[in-house]
């Protein structure tokens, strides 16, 4: 046994309350949660890290690289880190077998995956550059203005 | 950036609803107020008064909070809260809070563009025009 309360108890008392959770109240309303095992950083029963015996998190790692983040029965958090590599498919295989397909948390696979390759593509350098913005209104006759001074 | 498909935004009425009378007297106020009076003509909805708001002018649920471009906007305050949209970022689009100085805020519009995380109001405070 890890815990004193059972997961249920748990998740009562946290689901108001804790560090983890960003409230807003903007937007439609939104509850997030900060927890490193929280995949989706949804404040849910289902996502919650804290709350439940197993759970997922997958974390940046410095380098470019990505860190497995996963409970044992003591509650104690195992750390497996994926170093960069050209194939980011091998790394969501690596991840895929160590837990879901051993029946990990298994309900959790897609959030896992989809985290990890969000991560991987946020260290990629964008694509496109910024577009600069046209100047409209009085900016644009401004502008214009210039330029043709500039002609004569 | 993109949002996820959804359906088309319609806004029912997109003038202010303005205060009985708030056109004829400097002293009343255009933020809507409901007309109280026994012999109200807006009250009692004659033709060619001004429109009284009412729940039917309401947002579809689906759309509702939503910017033009299909974002909800989400405040942050640092770039610790730009890190929680990243499996948002097709549905919620960062909002800066008003009290973020100009450095804090390019840090946190370059996490934004690492994640992908879309961000309303980038030129606040940023860009600076002579």
């Amino acid at each position: 046994m890890s815990y004193p309360a059972s997961s249920d108890l748990l998740w009562e008392i946290t689901r108001s309350n804790s560090s983890f959770l960003v409230k807003r109240k903007t937007g439609g309303g939104i509850n997030l949660s900060r927890d490193p095992l929280n995949l989706r950083n949804i404040h849910s029963r289902k996502h919650s890290g804290t709350v439940n015996n197993q759970a997922i998190g997958i974390v940046p790692s410095g380098k470019g690289g990505i860190s497995l983040l996963t409970k044992k029965k003591t509650g104690a958090t195992v750390t497996q880190t994926y170093k960069p590599s050209k194939t980011s498919r091998k790394a969501y295989h690596q991840i895929a077998n160590s837990t879901t397909k051993k029946g990990y948390r298994a309900d959790l696979r897609e959030d896992a995956i989809a985290r990890a390759s969000a991560l991987i593509r946020s260290y990629r350098k964008p694509v496109k550059a910024t577009k600069e913005s046209k100047p409209r209104g009085s900016k644009a006759k401004a502008s214009a203005a210039s330029a043709a001074a500039a002609d004569l | 950036m993109t949002t996820v498909k959804h359906v088309p935004i319609v806004k029912k009425h997109r003038k202010r609803f303005n205060r009985h009378q708030s056109d004829r007297f400097k002293c009343v106020d255009a933020s809507w107020r409901k007309p109280k009076g026994i012999d109200n003509r807006v009250r009692r909805r004659f033709k060619g008064q001004a429109a009284m708001p009412k729940i039917g002018y309401g947002s579809n649920k689906k759309t509702r909070h939503m910017t033009p471009s299909g974002h909800k906007a989400f405040l942050v305050h640092n770039v610790n809260d730009v890190d929680l949209l990243l499996m948002h970022n097709h549905t919620f689009a960062a909002e800066i809070s008003h009290a973020v100085s100009s450095r804090k805020r390019i840090e946190i519009i370059a996490k934004a563009k690492a994640l992908g995380v879309k961000v309303t109001n980038p030129k606040g405070r940023v860009t600076t025009d002579v």
